[in-house]
């Protein structure tokens, strides 16, 4: 029996390397209805006897397609295909002199690891020589990703979101070459203080998951809730496949008035199935990584009387033609929906945004420039040209100062109302 | 002192010692924090539910290893395909009234489940039987990642829904006795469980496959020379394991949204249920997966260090390798020669 059990623990150790080194090895099914017709193809170039060819410009992107962030980095890749089709369809940018540029998003996957990104824009910067990178669906990755951006000088859009990606935390100091296009979760916590106070509640518990989205929620959201006079009686930490949820009586003996879930689904859906089947009367509020037709579909019917912030793109329709963002909502909604099959994803929009800026970008360099220059100069146009641009997590206001270019206001407030999301406008309150 | 301490009586006393420690500190945790009996009940209770299905898995390691002497690492697997097989067969567009269609989808996948065990054996360990132990484990764990990976080709990264089995609906019916929540779905837990001991009770003792196998578990080269053939015995073993397996994760699958990598974590903390057991003895595998179960599940809640659920089960297989490696229960005597 010796023997057995020195094997069974050789081998057990070996099992729990060989599952924390790697990722998933295969990659999930990509949709299979062919692009469609895609909005917004960039303008047609002023009639030329014979259009000039300029030098293809490459950006790099890569989601975490495999791993962890799957849930985002589908979605994004979806939107990838989306706009790469758009791109060919109209032969590429124009530039301010005419001339036209081939535009080509070399896709890749992370793999949900940050060593993988580090070395994946590595290979974009250096042998792919892309113009700009759009990389990094979660916090960790895009981090690993940053710091190669900033010592190759190459401008980088973030889809993930938390603002220690464009703001060092301890220095308030910008990062010179990053920016990112989803709502933090700062913002979320901001909402998240309106919405309690005019609840009245005083006590707060507090559940997430135990990556790096779950666990930035969980700081940002605290510290805005304590600062506000809130407290925090109860914190728990939970795993995506967990089945059962030891934090449940803890949260009945705490005594609070409101639950916070900071998570993705399905493991956001588990935890509030739980937690709402052994206390019908709490309140369940959550962070903006809930705001796909999924969450709903797998927590059922406990899901009622969840409120969360989120895009108003997932009711493009019902959004007022005179909003600004209307046309971008209704633009993306349809181009995924056509192309997918599936409701629209939010977290596609933030990929949506972060290749829109690139692509705008591309369309003022002249021919000519080297590389160096080019990723300069679309460093500088994103800084200074993306004000008041409506995209679909926001309207966007980039500064020196601000890489990420959203307040709270970017959101709204939602109450999952007959298994859809109803907007809850603080009137009523 | 050593020859005092070597003693079964004095191993006896720190035993006894040790556990009473243990309900202290737990008591003592759960004064301080606030916790009552309906805490403690509440984390058994679901507990004893998680438990069942590491008493499955477990039960399927031990079947597997007492016959051939392999630890088969895709049992967790078998779980995970059951579960996301019933879930796939439910969702088809089939002209039957739900309840129909829902035995329909549980028949299927076990027996789909079993093939993919068969398939395992066959394809994966009988060609390599000559070789020694370690080999073929690592063949599992390639059988494992091979299969998850699939898994992940064929279903994609999101959750898919088993419906409660009580009214065929995505959520559960659930009581409250005394104030705690108990769902339906485990009391067709409980039930299936029970149902399969007795099942696997009658096997083993009352028919003639079963008594070869257990004779093969004995003694693999006496048991030849009786005329049993050792090779359809592993297969049987296999099988056997897999349609466990599947049950498991089919009367589990309503209780979590079954996802292509929940496997992983069912093989492995059936896999401390079976170490519990020594290898060998299956009431040992079912007492284990239970006392696992409830293990983590208080642990984890009393002491507040939810993250480190896992933590708890892996920190009982070392300590049961470490201390006792036959075994808890039942594995005191290892009459098995191994061919």
């Amino acid at each position: 029996m010796k023997k057995i059990a020195l094997a069974a623990l050789t081998i057990f150790a070996l099992l729990a390397v060989t599952i924390s080194a790697c990722g998933t090895p295969a990659p999930p099914p990509t949709p299979t209805s062919p692009p469609a017709a895609a909005p917004t193809p960039v303008a047609e170039a002023t009639p030329i006897p014979e259009p000039v060819i300029g030098t293809t410009y490459k950006i790099g992107f890569a989601p975490a397609v495999t791993g962890g962030g799957s849930f985002l980095g589908v979605p994004e890749r979806n939107v990838a295909e989306i706009i790469q089709a758009s791109l060919d369809e109209a032969g590429g940018v124009t530039g301010p002199d005419g001339v036209i540029h081939e535009v080509e998003l070399i896709v890749g996957d992370t793999e949900s690891n940050p060593d993988v990104a580090a070395s994946l824009a590595r290979r974009y910067i250096d042998e792919d020589e892309v113009v700009a990178l759009v990389m990094g669906s979660l916090t960790p990755i895009s981090l690993a990703i940053s710091a190669v951006a900033m010592e190759a000088e190459v401008p980088y859009v973030s889809m993930a979101s938390a603002g220690v990606i464009v703001k060092n935390p301890d220095t308030g100091e910008v990062y010179h070459w990053v920016f990112k296009s989803p709502q933090g979760n700062l913002e979320v916590a901001q909402w998240q203080v309106e919405r309690l106070t005019a609840m009245g509640a005083e006590k707060v518990c507090y559940m997430y998951e135990n990556t790096g989205y779950g666990k930035d929620c969980f700081n940002n959201s605290s510290a805005q809730l304590t600062a506000a006079g809130f407290e925090n009686v109860f914190e728990g930490s939970f795993e995506r496949t967990d089945s059962e949820f030891p934090q449940v009586p803890g949260i009945e003996a705490a005594g609070c008035d409101v639950v916070i879930i900071g998570a993705i689904p399905p493991g956001a859906a588990n935890a509030h199935v739980a937690i709402r089947t052994a206390l019908p009367e709490l309140p369940i509020m959550h962070g903006h990584g809930v705001c796909v037709a999924d969450f709903i579909t797998v927590g059922g019917e406990p899901m009622e009387g969840a409120e969360m912030p989120c895009s108003a793109v997932i009711i493009a329709e019902d959004v007022p033609a005179d909003d600004p963002q209307k046309e971008v909502f209704m633009g993306f909604k349809s181009a995924y929906e056509e192309y997918t099959g599936e409701p629209v994803s939010t977290f596609g929009g933030h990929g949506w945004d972060a290749l829109y800026w690139v692509v705008e970008a591309l369309e003022t360099l002249p021919e000519g420039l080297s590389l160096a220059e080019q990723r300069s100069a679309i460093r500088d146009y994103i800084e200074t040209n993306i004000v008041d641009w409506p995209g679909t997590a926001g309207i966007f206001t980039l500064s020196p100062e601000d890489h990420a270019g959203l307040d709270y206001t970017s959101f709204t407030w939602f109450i999952v109302e007959d298994q859809k999301f109803v907007p809850f406008p603080q009137e009523d309150w | 002192m050593q020859r005092y301490l070597g003693t079964k009586s004095a191993k006896m006393a720190l035993t006894v010692a040790a556990a009473i420690l243990l309900v202290a500190i737990i008591a003592l945790l759960g004064y301080r924090n606030n916790y009552g009996p309906k805490a403690f009940a509440q984390w058994t209770m679901d507990g004893i539910r998680g438990g069942s299905i590491y008493a499955l898995v477990g039960l399927g390691f031990v079947i597997i290893h007492s016959v051939t002497g392999v630890i088969n690492f895709a049992q967790g697997e078998f779980v995970m395909l059951g579960a996301m097989l019933c879930a796939s067969i439910f969702e088809l567009d089939l002209p039957l009234p739900p309840a129909v269609k829902l035995v329909v989808a549980i028949v299927a996948s076990v027996i789909i489940v079993t093939l993919v065990g068969i398939l395992l054996e066959r394809g994966a360990i009988y060609p390599a039987r000559g070789a020694g132990v370690v080999t073929l484990i690592i063949i599992t764990i390639g059988a494992t990642i091979a299969i998850r990976a699939t898994a992940l080709i064929i279903w994609g990264t999101r959750a898919k829904i088993v419906p409660a089995f009580t009214n065929l609906h995505q959520n559960d019916l659930i009581f409250r006795p005394f104030g705690l929540t108990l769902g339906a779905q485990s009391l067709w837990i409980w039930g299936t469980v029970a149902l399969v001991l007795c099942a696997l009770l009658y096997f083993f003792e009352r028919t003639i496959m079963g008594k070869a196998l257990r004779a093969c578990a004995v003694n693999r080269r006496a048991a030849e020379l009786m005329g049993i053939n050792p090779s359809r015995m592993s297969l049987l073993s296999f099988a056997m394991a897999a349609a466990l397996g599947a049950i498991g994760g089919v009367v589990f699958g309503p209780v979590i949204r079954p996802q292509y990598d929940m496997g992983l974590v069912f093989g492995l903390k059936g896999f401390v249920a079976a170490i519990m057991a020594g290898m060998v003895s299956p009431l040992g595998a079912v007492l284990g997966g239970l006392i696992t179960g409830v293990a983590e599940n208080v642990g984890a809640g009393v002491t507040g260090l939810y993250g480190y659920k896992d933590l708890i089960a892996f920190v009982i297989l070392i300590l049961v390798l470490l201390l006792r490696p036959q075994g808890l229960i039942g594995g005191e005597e290892r009459g098995v020669e191994q061919s």
